[in-house]
């Protein structure tokens, strides 16, 4: 693991030497910060609810814009032949690559805990912390999620370009399943839609409820997608 | 050691590599020499693991690459093609980095640093970015990273590609200089860089391997002699006179650099005796001035050509 942890730090560090990284984390707190400062209104109960959903919303842009480098960009420099001819398996590849596209999340989000600070600061009453923490668990969990879809997708291909676009789709896919299902769907495509839905899931975190089988599906969502980077990766060996 | 026994790769209905069998012992520098295409670079990336063969088998030190890949792999210092290296990284931290990946501890990492940046000689640009270096640099970067475990196999793929004539001699002899002790397999399609490198030499061309043996064995194996003349010849009669003699296959004639001298170059037997004092009795018979009879040096140019054009597939003992 020790090696997992040695190409996580090179992928951080890499993302904050690129201008990529910073623009990102610009965008994002630029948005999210006018979203925060827009809902103070004085006199109004002190809310995140605004900030939580933008955010989620941004994730689906950003999480592909992060997890596009992640394998694509060493197949096309030539750079994943030391990395895979050095003694580490595909699965620590993979991990650390992941970790570090996370460690990058995390830091984006890391500023925002301002938000939260400042209302507590100034709002009375003060917020209640249980959809605060919700809030944090959501967008970490479904971050987790994207960025498991775009490091797949990145072992697919050696296009930047094409990792994001198809990593953005399923995003969109999962984030519309079950809130657009058509009535003219049959009830167990509606079903599955909606068990596979995040949006419901994000609802309820917004709410303050942080259900287990919500975690377990982010969980295990990302556990399957880490695999198919796995198979990806490894397939690449036989091409 | 490197053991290869009967690699196959195809890519789609391509057949990269068909059948390549080969070893190379400790202390051994095998040159794979090959025009572009011939499938030296897969077979390079069959041996240190980055592809799948889909048949055969690689033993590295006894370690099979596919049933125990990274034993395998923990034995090799691997130099791809353009020594591919992140650009935004700094030299020093790139090694660091891949010296973490190689398991070091913190004093073996501080170590094998020092060593690998002086043996290389880029310690004077360690904290420079590697972007920002010329190809001469980023190429002896590539190299250092190879070292960093003091792996007893070494595996260059084509490391003079790109270089500049007195970055290919620093390159030469800074390999020449790791071969001690080292199992070394060098790829290149420059014959005059695998000539000076290699002790022993392994021809691919079309996926196959064309030869495999010490390079004078098999320059001496060559097919042809070839003899070259310089005569005062105006009317062709002489020409007609050694195309005659015993032993000669074939007579070329060509201009010479000097005007009314005539370039005769002999192809002879190799089984024939030497057919030059009788082509030097037969010009003084004939009153032919004669400047300059010689036997050409078996050269590896004219080896790698037959070995490649011939597309028998004969090989030689592995």
């Amino acid at each position: 693991m020790n090696q997992a942890w040695t190409i996580a730090r090179r992928e951080l560090a890499s993302m904050f030497r690129l201008p990529v990284g910073w623009v990102v984390i610009a965008l994002f707190l630029l948005l999210t910060g006018s979203v925060f400062a827009v809902a103070l209104v004085p006199g109004a109960p002190a809310s995140l609810r605004d900030f939580f959903g933008v955010s989620a919303w941004l994730l689906m842009p950003v999480a592909p814009a992060i997890s596009m480098r992640l394998l694509a960009e060493e197949r096309r420099t030539g750079s994943d032949e030391p990395l895979l001819t050095a003694p580490v398996s595909d699965t620590v590849v993979v991990l650390g690559k992941y970790l570090g596209a996370w460690l990058f999340m995390a830091c984006m989000l890391a500023p925002t805990l301002l938000f939260p600070a400042v209302l507590w600061a100034v709002a009375d009453p003060k917020p209640d912390p249980g959809p605060v923490l919700a809030g944090y668990a959501s967008l970490l969990l479904q971050g987790s999620l994207y960025l498991a879809i775009g490091a797949a997708v990145s072992a697919m291909t050696s296009s930047q370009t094409l990792a994001y676009l198809a990593t953005l789709f399923p995003i969109l896919g999962l984030l519309l399943l079950g809130a657009v299902a058509p009535d003219t769907l049959p009830a167990w495509a509606r079903a599955a839609g909606a068990a596979l839905s995040v949006q419901a899931r994000a609802a309820d975190f917004a709410r303050g409820i942080i259900d287990t089988a919500h975690i377990a599906y982010f969980l295990v969502g990302c556990a399957w997608f880490l695999g198919l980077a796995h198979t990806a990766l490894g397939s690449r060996r036989w091409r | 050691m490197i053991f290869v026994r009967e690699i196959r790769k195809s890519f789609g209905r391509v057949e990269a590599v068909r059948g390549v069998s080969f070893a190379v012992e400790p202390g051994e520098i095998v040159g794979l020499l090959g025009p572009n295409g011939a499938g030296k670079s897969t077979t390079i990336r069959v041996i240190a693991g980055y592809l799948t063969p889909d048949g055969g088998a690689v033993q590295i030190d006894g370690f099979d690459t596919q049933t125990h890949s990274l034993q395998a792999r923990r034995r090799i210092g691997y130099l791809p093609e353009s020594a591919p290296v992140y650009p935004e990284m700094s030299v020093a931290g790139y090694l660091d980095y891949r010296a973490r990946l190689f398991g070091l501890d913190r004093a073996a990492r501080r170590k094998a640093l020092g060593t690998a940046l002086d043996r290389c000689r880029i310690a004077d640009v360690a904290r420079r970015r590697v972007g920002d270096l010329s190809k001469g640099y980023k190429q002896r970067v590539g190299l250092a990273s190879a070292l960093l475990h003091d792996p007893p196999v070494l595996i260059l793929d084509e490391p003079s590609n790109g270089l500049d004539p007195s970055q290919i001699r620093e390159t030469r002899s800074l390999v020449k200089d790791l071969a001690e002790k080292r199992t070394m397999i060098v790829s290149s399609h420059i014959l005059p860089e695998v000539e000076r490198l290699a002790t022993r030499l392994v021809v691919i061309a079309g996926g196959r391997k064309r030869a495999d043996g010490d390079l004078r064995d098999l320059l001496s194996r060559q097919t042809t002699r070839t003899l070259v003349a310089e005569v005062q010849d105006h009317t062709g009669a002489f020409t007609t006179t050694v195309g005659a003699t015993r032993g000669v296959q074939r007579v070329g004639r060509s201009d010479a650099d000097a005007p009314g001298w005539v370039r005769l170059t002999i192809e002879v037997l190799p089984s024939a005796p030497d057919p030059r004092p009788e082509i030097a009795r037969q010009a003084a018979a004939a009153g032919v001035a004669l400047r300059e009879l010689r036997e050409e040096r078996p050269s590896i140019e004219r080896l790698f050509l037959e070995l490649v054009e011939s597309g028998d597939g004969q090989a030689g003992p592995a």
